[in-house]
């Protein structure tokens, strides 16, 4: 009667292989080529940043067939890109991320070029509440990973010791793996598969961070010490509409105090888009407000 | 070269992870050997056979290893065979009755199992590590392991979860452990005329 570690080894092993039979690898993406997820029947994601200015990859499915996968549509800001993959293989199986425990272990797989299935091990040492990218965009949970990443994991799954896949591994800082959880990644590649892109929100101002002097926010009874001072206004754009002239000194939207330009995110993504909300402005040091409706990000 | 029994009685008989990873490497220990070179260098090498060391190329540098059991005893090594190609060396000893490894195929390894590797790194000798199998051998001659190797565990055993020996840890490459396969192995000292007089 085997032990619980060979038990232990062959529950790894058969999650490895279950879930890789959803992964495929993209072998133009990255440097060393990069790996996918097949998420939805004929769909896949992959790490957007490893495959920028392409519309269109050769992909190696789970069968080791080769195949062209159309890009349908990518985000900069959560790092997915979505790919059309007909007739590809079995879409992951996808775990509720919120039933994740800090002490699971984990494992993050790959698909190499000519070498197949690849995977490390590790644990999930850290889950926290929503966070953003450097991009701007909200990623709906923190999963922090003790994992080693390999050449080729980005776009893979993280899945957890069923095979379950918890989310989509991509780069972090300091050579570490970042997670996409599933949540994140099903909103993006709703959109993506509608839209073509994620739509972001749009005041049309030019903004500068600015400091009042000391007491002012006292005063006027800001809790904030710092503002953004309009230096463009956007003719015809959201804030020009709502009456915001240049000189004016943002420091309250939403009802959220600013405290550098990356506060003004949360009231940019795309489920604002349409939605009025006021905004408190300092205009010749008076404390006023005007409604703003926002827009959307125009493409460029 | 017969896979999967397993070779020590204990691995039946866990009643944790810990403990069947504490007795596997109780196990290992006795299979895996302490190589002090002439300059001074330590690496480690495996019990293949009575009387057979196998160990990487590149610990069996210069003449006179000394080969220390994980009791404590040592015996001299007489370099038997070398081959820096596949960084593989074996060293004969005269000594029998000890334990030998048992060997496993690498290219029945799936990524995901679980391995072991036991070692001499400087901080520890018989120390032992744990991972899982990076990616499957196919026909290659290298095992890559997630696991975290040291310089001293070059020359080490390389075991799956039942304590067969699948390699012998030779590198770390891009963070990963790589081990010469067992297969490897056998063709080494098939080519060496070591193999026939087992």
């Amino acid at each position: 009667m085997p032990g619980f570690l060979v038990d232990f080894s062959n529950e790894l092993a058969e999650a490895v292989a279950r879930a890789g039979r959803s992964v495929i690898s993209v072998p133009e993406g990255g440097r060393e080529g990069v790996s996918g997820t097949i998420w939805r029947e004929g769909i896949a994601i992959t790490a957007e940043h490893t495959i920028r200015g392409l519309d269109e990859v050769e992909v190696i499915l789970p069968s080791g067939e080769k195949s062209k996968a159309a890009v349908a549509g990518r985000d900069h800001g959560t790092d997915i890109a979505v790919l059309k993959v007909a007739g590809a293989g079995v879409a992951a199986t996808l775990a509720d991320e919120g039933q994740a425990r800090v002490g699971e272990i984990v494992l993050s797989i790959g698909r190499r070029r000519d070498e197949g299935l690849a995977a490390t091990h590790g644990l999930i040492s850290a889950i926290g509440g929503p966070w953003r990218t450097g991009q701007g965009a909200r990623i709906d949970r923190w999963l922090r990973l003790d994992l080693n990443p390999f050449p080729g994991f980005s776009g893979g799954p993280v899945v957890n010791a069923r095979g379950e896949v918890i989310g989509m591994a991509t780069s972090g800082p300091r050579r570490s793996a970042a997670t996409i959880p599933v949540s994140t990644v099903n909103r993006v590649v709703d959109q993506l598969l509608q839209r073509g892109r994620i739509a972001r929100g749009y005041f049309g101002v030019g903004i500068q961070p600015v400091a009042f002097p000391e007491g002012t926010a006292r005063e006027l009874g800001i809790g904030s010490e710092r503002g953004l001072l309009v230096v463009m206004v956007e003719p015809g754009g959201p804030a020009a509409h709502a009456g915001v002239l240049l000189g004016d000194i943002v420091v309250r939207v939403d009802g959220a105090e600013l405290q550098g330009p990356q506060s003004l995110q949360g009231a940019l993504d795309s489920d604002k888009i349409g939605q009025t909300v006021p905004v408190d402005l300092v205009r010749g040091g008076k404390l006023t407000s005007v409604s703003l409706v926002v827009g959307e990000r125009p493409v460029r | 070269m017969s896979a999967a029994t397993a070779v020590n009685p204990e691995a039946s008989s866990g009643i944790s992870i810990g403990y069947s990873v504490s007795s596997m490497a109780e196990w290992l220990r006795r299979i895996t050997v302490c190589l002090r070179g002439p300059r001074g260098s330590r690496g480690s090498g495996v019990v293949w056979r009575d009387g057979l060391i196998v160990t990487n190329a590149h610990v069996a540098v210069g003449k006179g290893h000394t080969v220390v059991f994980s009791d404590g005893t040592s015996v001299q090594g007489r370099l038997a065979a070398r081959d820096p190609a596949v960084d593989l060396a074996a060293l004969a000893i005269d000594a029998t009755g000890l334990p030998v490894a048992s060997v496993r195929g690498a290219r029945s390894l799936r990524p995901g199992e679980v391995v072991l590797a036991v070692g001499n790194p400087w901080d520890g000798e018989g120390a032992v590590s744990a991972g899982i199998v990076h990616r499957a051998a196919g026909q290659g001659a290298v095992i890559f392991a997630d696991i975290r190797l040291a310089p001293g565990n070059s020359g080490g055993p390389l075991a799956d979860a039942e304590g067969n020996v699948v390699g012998v840890n030779s590198a770390i490459f891009q963070g990963l452990g790589c081990a010469v396969s067992s297969e490897t192995v056998m063709e080494f000292l098939r080519q060496a005329g070591l193999l026939e007089a087992a």
